[in-house]
């Protein structure tokens, strides 16, 4: 008999309360030391548990969504010798021995016990005895914890679909179907997996809200048309990627274009460039689009808010955080620079200077990431004209600048040479609409034109 | 041959086992594969499905000409020459199994000959064809070791005279007189060929019917053939002893039948043994893997096909009834795809068999004996090959087409075929009952006029009464 071992959540550094997003046994696995036992997640990162030995699962203390700490017990694992233990196979019949003194009799027993067994399979309404036809063949056995594994005996479901449930992980006798007579049809199983939001951890699972049931993108072989290399993708893509398509598929957006004349703002920033790089740092457009920004929030409160979960109110914010998209090795990360109303273009210059270094080494905590009101998004200082940035819910309004040019603009009476500076403003259409939009634009755009209206 | 280690091993090539190697390599494993023969394929394709297949087709022409002399077509009585007859029936096989090795060299599947036994959970030691021993290691296993013949411990196995399926499909020769212990399917198949080549057919069968297991009704037709056919076809009948004597086998009965009753003894110039197979689980060193086998030589496995080691899979003859390829290459991708990390499940709902004898007789799902048997409200749709004009103008016309359903859905539950062609028939009733088919829904599909397949679409009308071909009385 072999010991048993719990296994608790090692030292995870400074984070209290960590979600359990995935787990990768259930009782009865094999695990080999190392193996991931379950995924956690921080706000900053997701790490696995791994297996401090091999064994064998025998059974489960927590279930995604459970939050743990330091020493929580994860599972209870049978250390090697348990792996070969024979799993139970269920409903073992005994074969009838051979009867020597009746041979042909003897041979015939295995044809009479088929027949015993040979699927019943429409009688559906349970008259029992359905099934496969494997004669010796046992119900669920080793390793069939889970529901997927049930038999879907009466169902009234193809091939084709079954195996599909399986793959999902989808109990089918828990599902009904749309089709004709009550078939259960591919769609349903998708509709099945997708649907009203399971209770544990539907959300942080990264998989697609409620009600969006829209039908995978199939799958392709790539390799029958070329080489291909499959590499995965970065932390931050993982965690960015789901919350991306989170805010895209329930924010109705609308995107709203202007421009700026920063000639002067660009030649007061310069001076102030050139004053900084002696100090060691640098002032960049981005300073002043956030200090014009919080006035912006100011004069239109409702950019400042954020829906309630239950959708019928606005929740007003008092203060002015603002998320920074920056562009990291790794991927986007979103960093935030705290009470902008209270901090001068220097010192968030400076700010801005260190964040984004420390984004970029990926040495960006929790903290770091939390709280924003509303975000700027700068392609600037790589190009373009414009483009479409998506919210970042559950703010209602995001900023998205490109790079500026010198652009020939008639004063009334002559085209003069005017540095412009394109600015997309993506929002929540249900919080915001165009006419006010545009105003926030215009108040941004006046703002900006006139350094000097920034101070008061 | 130098030891090796591999992801997974494979125990057996026959059609269970080439499909798990080849689907787990497809799947992106390092697959071994083992076997004893030279050719892949197993029982099978070497000395099974395939070759009776190839025989069967032979009688069949000689049974068709000769029939015919009757409507106006006469060719004279048959030329035998068995030695161009088994060099077509091994071209049929070799081209079928040098398919195989091509296959499996294209997948990088590496063959291994020789026997197999296990030395521990993660090794098999293969005792080689060519000699020598290797030993090779895996992660993973999938057994796939098969069934042999049943011997019967009275009967002089020395004697040449005494045959199995495997020498009967060698057919040294044509005897004069057959004698077929078994009146199952590999029996009444080999009786089928010999009775065309010339010989002299006796059928004993244990049990009180023919193909046991199969509905009675289904049977009929075949039974009724044979029996005219054949010198005597002996029910309920125990062959108690055999001798080798220089003038022939001289054959004990114990006849327990009131109508064709065997005489007390009676010589034969050959035997075929057909009583069954016997799963070869015990035969492969699985208790050093710790992988349970139960008394007669199965191997339990759980519907993942797993086996009591959560790393060992088993699949085909050697996990349970009944016997079939087809049921065998099913189990083998659900074992390769559970390995390969995939949730699959062996979860079919019937598993069609067949007997090709003249004429064939096929079913799936339920039989109606097993339906009254467990009390099944069920009902049926039965059309008579002799109202079929496709049946009649193959001169024949003593088939029938049986498709039970369940009373209270109207789907399929079962369907029993029996005619010529009744095994390429019986797959439109497997998929309906796959797909939850009910009568309306085979009965509304347009079929094909005139064809054999159209039976299956007049017993489902047949069932809901919607039938024209037949006049059958309205139903209370």
């Amino acid at each position: 008999m072999a010991a048993v071992t719990e296994v608790g959540v090692p030292d995870l550094g400074d984070f209290a309360d960590v979600p359990v997003i995935e787990i990768h046994v259930a009782p009865g696995d094999v695990v080999h030391n190392e193996d991931p036992l379950v995924t956690l997640e921080s706000d900053k990162a997701t790490m696995d548990v791994p297996s401090p030995a091999a064994g064998t699962v025998r059974e489960l203390r927590v279930k995604v969504g459970d939050l743990v700490n330091r020493g929580t017990p994860i599972l209870l694992l049978d250390t090697e010798g348990a792996a070969v233990e024979p799993p139970p196979l269920a409903d073992q019949q005994e074969p009838p021995a051979l009867d020597a003194a009746d041979p042909v009799a003897a041979a015939r027993e295995p044809a009479a016990r088929s027949v015993a067994e040979v699927p019943v399979a429409g009688a559906a309404a349970g008259a029992g005895e359905v099934g496969a036809a494997a004669g010796a063949s046992a119900a669920a056995g080793a390793g069939a914890g889970a529901a997927a594994l049930a038999d879907y005996d009466g169902v009234h479901a193809s091939p084709g679909v079954r195996r599909l449930a399986r793959e999902l992980g989808l109990d089918l006798t828990t599902l009904s179907g749309t089709g004709p007579k009550g078939r259960i049809t591919k769609e349903d199983v998708i509709a099945g997996v997708r649907g009203p939001a399971p209770a544990e951890g539907g959300v942080r699972g990264g998989s697609p809200p409620a009600g969006a049931g829209i039908p995978e993108v199939p799958a392709q072989d790539f390799s029958k048309f070329g080489p291909v290399e499959v590499r995965p993708l970065t932390r931050i893509q993982r965690l960015s990627g789901p919350a991306l398509h989170r805010s895209w598929l329930n924010v109705p957006h609308v995107t709203h274009d202007d421009e700026a004349d920063i000639t002067d703002l660009d030649a007061y920033r310069r001076e102030l460039d050139t004053a900084a790089k002696a100090e060691g740092y640098r002032v960049t457009l981005l300073a002043f689009l956030m200090k014009a920004s919080v006035s912006a929030l100011r004069e239109f409160p409702k950019f400042n808010s954020s829906l309630t979960p239950e959708k019928d109110a606005l929740i007003y914010k008092g203060y002015y955080h603002l998320g920074v998209a920056v562009d990291t090795p790794d991927g986007l990360v979103v960093p935030v620079i705290r009470d902008v109303d209270r901090k001068g273009v220097t010192e968030l210059s400076k700010e801005l200077g260190a964040t984004s270094a420390r984004a970029r080494e990926g040495k960006l905590g929790p903290a770091d990431l939390q709280g924003a009101c509303f975000t700027i998004s700068s392609l600037g200082g790589i190009g373009g004209t414009s483009f479409t940035p998506i919210v970042n819910a559950p703010e209602v309004a995001i900023l998205g600048v490109v790079r500026s040019r010198m652009t020939p603009v008639w004063d009334g009476s002559a085209f003069v040479p005017r540095l412009m500076l394109p600015l997309s403003l993506s929002y929540d259409h249900r919080v915001i609409d165009g006419a006010l939009a545009a105003r926030f634009a215009r108040h941004l755009c006046h703002l900006l034109e006139d350094v000097r209206r920034l101070v008061l | 041959m130098e030891n090796q280690t591999t992801e997974v091993l494979v125990l057996g090539a026959g059609p269970g086992g080439y499909t798990a190697a080849f689907r787990a390599a497809d799947l992106g494993k390092k697959v071994v594969l083992v076997d004893r023969e030279p050719a892949l394929g197993g029982v099978c394709l070497n000395v099974g499905c395939i070759p009776s297949k190839a025989l069967l087709h032979a009688a069949k022409v000689i049974a068709e000409t000769r029939e015919m002399g009757e409507n106006g077509i006469s060719f004279g009585p048959p030329l035998i020459d068995l030695d161009r007859l088994r060099a077509w029936k091994d071209a049929v096989v070799g081209r079928l199994t040098g398919g195989l090795a091509t296959l499996a060299r294209q997948r990088k599947v590496t063959t291994v000959r020789g026997h197999g036994r296990f030395a521990s959970p993660h090794q098999l030691r293969v005792e080689l064809a060519e000699g020598g021993e290797v030993s090779v290691g895996f992660e993973q296993a999938i057994i796939a070791a098969g069934s042999e013949a049943i011997t019967l411990p009275f009967i002089p196995a020395s004697d040449p005279r005494v045959m199995d399926s495997t020498g009967a499909l060698e057919v040294e020769e044509v005897p004069g007189r057959l004698l077929v212990i078994g009146g199952g399917i590999i029996g009444l198949e080999m009786a089928t060929v010999y009775h065309e080549l010339g010989a002299r057919i006796t059928v004993v069968e244990l049990l009180d019917q023919l193909i046991p297991g199969a509905d009675r009704d289904l049977v009929a037709p075949l039974a009724k053939r044979v029996t005219r056919q054949y010198e005597n076809v002996f029910l309920r009948t125990r062959v108690t002893a055999v001798q080798s004597r220089p003038e022939g086998l001289v054959v004990s009965f114990d006849s327990a039948s009131d109508r064709a009753k065997a005489p007390a003894t009676d010589t034969f110039d050959r035997i075929l043994v057909a009583v069954g197979r016997r799963p070869s689980g015990s035969m492969i060193g699985a208790e050093r893997a710790g992988v349970t086998v139960d008394p007669s030589g199965f191997i339990p496995v759980s519907k993942q096909m797993r086996t009591s080691v959560p790393h060992i899979f088993a699949i085909g003859d050697v996990v349970g009834q009944p016997m079939l390829a087809h049921k065998a290459m099913h189990e083998a991708k659900v074992a390769a795809e559970v390995i390969a990390g995939k949730n699959s499940y062996f979860d079919a709902r019937a598993i069609p068999s067949v007997a090709y004898t003249d004429p064939e007789v096929a079913w799936a799902g339920v039989t109606e004996s097993e339906a009254r048997a467990a009390g099944v409200a069920y009902g049926k749709g039965v059309f008579p090959w002799a109202a079929s004009g496709r049946s009649l103008t193959l001169g024949r016309s003593e088939g029938m087409t049986k498709v039970l359903f369940d009373e209270a859905t109207g789907r399929v539950i079962g369907c029993g075929i029996t005619g010529p062609s009744a095994g390429d028939l019986i797959s439109e009733a497997v998929l309906a009952i796959e797909m939850g088919a009910d009568a309306a829904d085979i009965g509304l599909t347009i079929h094909p006029h005139p064809t054999l397949s159209e039976t299956v679409a007049m017993a489902a009308e047949a069932f809901e009464g919607t039938i024209t071909d037949l006049y059958l009385p309205r139903r209370p």
